[in-house]
């Protein structure tokens, strides 16, 4: 059963959204839109999505920018609703990352650490447990108590990292969280993490415009085109429909991958 | 090794992890408010101390008041004014500082809300100690009726929540309504019994005790707090009642409007 088990479900989900074009406007011409729908548009992020994601799975989402991919994503966690019709179930504890987290600028690692740890689902009392080995990992013990508006991007990005490897949920849902983080050697040591601990034993919905992360670990991809999902299956598979769908549009897949090359 | 109140308390009470992430969130709240500046934590004793008595060095000469303990009077007003002003202004804002939270985690969506009227009720806390502290100087004596002002300010935190989480909603729908509360943030400050005798304004109009929820808080609190009186109870239970229907009221348009007014931001 467990190995069967559908942890995210989407049927028929449509997403649309209703922009303003102008998005200042005074109050009695908004009060004038309510009336007569003026500058209006509507804008179909998503249409008719079908998706299971297995228990254990690595779901890879790949696709241009625009396409929809963290409207998806959205969807999953349940931030956003369906239109009318579509239905978006997920079934375990999750959590979506992002790059920085909620970092706030004006605190320190520690406080930081707090807050989203709390935020990741983990309990004070784990997050006591755990400080050491996160500042540790980060490698960041000097800078505890320093303000993470002082921090260059490679050691928020450790410190982010170094969070979330231990968030407490069953579902990960990476939206262009990890692709490689920090300098060489932190990176060799991150990949590492990402691989024995981070990944194992979790549901992981990837999206990524960095390829070679998902080529190394995905054990499925879908293909994101203009709100559709136009491809579905092994890395390879769904690369080679990429490449045909850039190719046609004059673009080159390797802008897409990493300098290691993947494909 | 520099060790946080929050370290202390994690290791003696029970774990939940929804009470410690609202009480996490509006710690940070409280902390970036006040810890930037070089005074700190000084301000928040300093800032209503500076406004009673500018409040009081002007009204006492323009209005001439006969009212005694004229400082005391005007600081029991602001007490209530000060924390519903900002508390609501913060309230306006919140689904655009916690998107990060929404976005992120299942997390039910009430406790942005709680986590930040939590934050709020540190500060009103400390300005009801700086009364405390001052009331022996002003000849204000102990009375156990002070106790009142608990459920009182209860009352005004519910008051708060319930006009947030309507505010919250309307905000995201029409950017102007931050200006529109504003307004009549100001036109409230006048109407009610801050610097002047409640007699003044409510003789008058009677209706404005019932029809303005915060008249009746602030004739209670001060009651309670400077008086050492039992407070109106009649009005007492009516801002209650108020301040209830209008938590439902609000319950029900951000249930209903949330997932809409976040796809907004």
């Amino acid at each position: 059963m467990a190995v069967d088990e559908t942890v995210i479900r989407l049927q028929n989900v449509s997403k649309t959204f209703v922009i303003r074009d102008k998005k200042v406007a005074p109050f009695f011409t908004q009060l004038g839109w309510l009336v007569n729908g003026k500058n209006v548009r509507r804008i179909e992020a998503l249409k008719n999505i079908n998706l299971e994601v297995k228990k254990g799975e690595f779901l890879g989402i790949v696709g241009e920018n625009g396409s929809g991919k963290s409207t998806l994503i959205h969807l999953m966690t349940g931030f956003y609703k369906p239109d009318k019709g579509g239905k978006a179930e997920i079934n375990k504890s999750f959590i979506r990352l992002s790059l920085g987290l909620g970092f706030n600028q004006e605190l320190t690692a520690r406080e930081n650490i707090y807050l989203n740890g709390t935020v990741m689902g983990l309990t004070l009392r784990q997050i006591n447990e755990k400080f050491h080995e996160m500042i540790a990992f980060a490698e960041l013990e000097k800078f505890v108590d320093t303000k993470i508006k002082f921090y260059s991007r490679g050691m928020k990005a450790r410190l982010s990292f170094a969070v979330a490897i231990h968030a407490d949920a069953e579902i990960l849902l990476m939206d262009e969280f990890f692709g490689g983080v920090g300098d060489e050697r932190f990176k060799v040591k991150s990949d590492r993490i990402f691989k024995e601990s981070m990944i194992k034993g979790r549901t992981i919905v990837h999206v990524s415009h960095n390829l070679s992360t998902i080529k190394h670990y995905a054990t499925r991809v879908i293909l994101m085109h203009q709100g559709e999902l136009v491809g579905i299956g092994t890395p390879d598979e769904v690369f080679q429909i990429y490449k045909e769908k850039l190719r046609v549009e004059k673009l080159h897949l390797r802008d897409y991958i990493d300098e290691d090359n993947a494909i | 090794m520099q060790q946080s109140i929050t370290y202390y308390l994690s290791r003696i009470l029970p774990e939940n992890n929804q009470w410690e992430r609202i009480w996490i969130l509006a710690k940070t709240d409280f902390k970036l408010r006040y810890y930037e500046t070089t005074l700190g934590l000084i301000w928040a004793f300093l800032h209503p101390i500076i406004r009673m008595v500018i409040y009081w060095g002007v009204f006492s000469y323009i209005l001439n008041p006969d009212i005694p303990n004229y400082g005391m009077y005007i600081f029991s007003g602001l007490i209530v004014w000060t924390y519903f002003q900002e508390a609501t202004r913060k309230g306006l804002m919140i689904l655009r500082n916690k998107r990060y939270l929404y976005e992120n985690i299942r997390m039910n969506p009430y406790d942005g809300f709680t986590s930040s009227v939590l934050s709020t009720v540190i500060n009103l806390a400390f300005n009801v100690g700086v009364f405390m502290v001052l009331s022996p100087f002003f000849d204000i004596g102990f009375s156990f009726n002070m106790l009142w002002s608990i459920p009182i300010l209860l009352n005004l935190a519910v008051l708060v929540y319930a006009i947030s989480l309507i505010l919250v909603i309307l905000n995201s729908f029409l950017k102007d309504i931050s200006q529109v509360w504003d307004v009549f943030l100001l036109g409230m400050f006048w109407i009610n019994p801050i610097f002047y005798a409640k007699a003044l304004i409510f003789e008058t109009f009677p209706a404005l005790m019932y029809l303005n929820p915060i008249a009746g808080i602030i004739v209670n609190l001060r009651d309670a707090l400077m008086y050492g009186q039992m407070p109106d109870m009649t009005l007492f239970w009516f801002d209650w009642a108020y301040a209830l229907a209008l938590f439902g009221l609000g319950a029900w348009v951000f249930n209903t409007f949330f997932h809409k007014a976040m796809e907004k931001l």
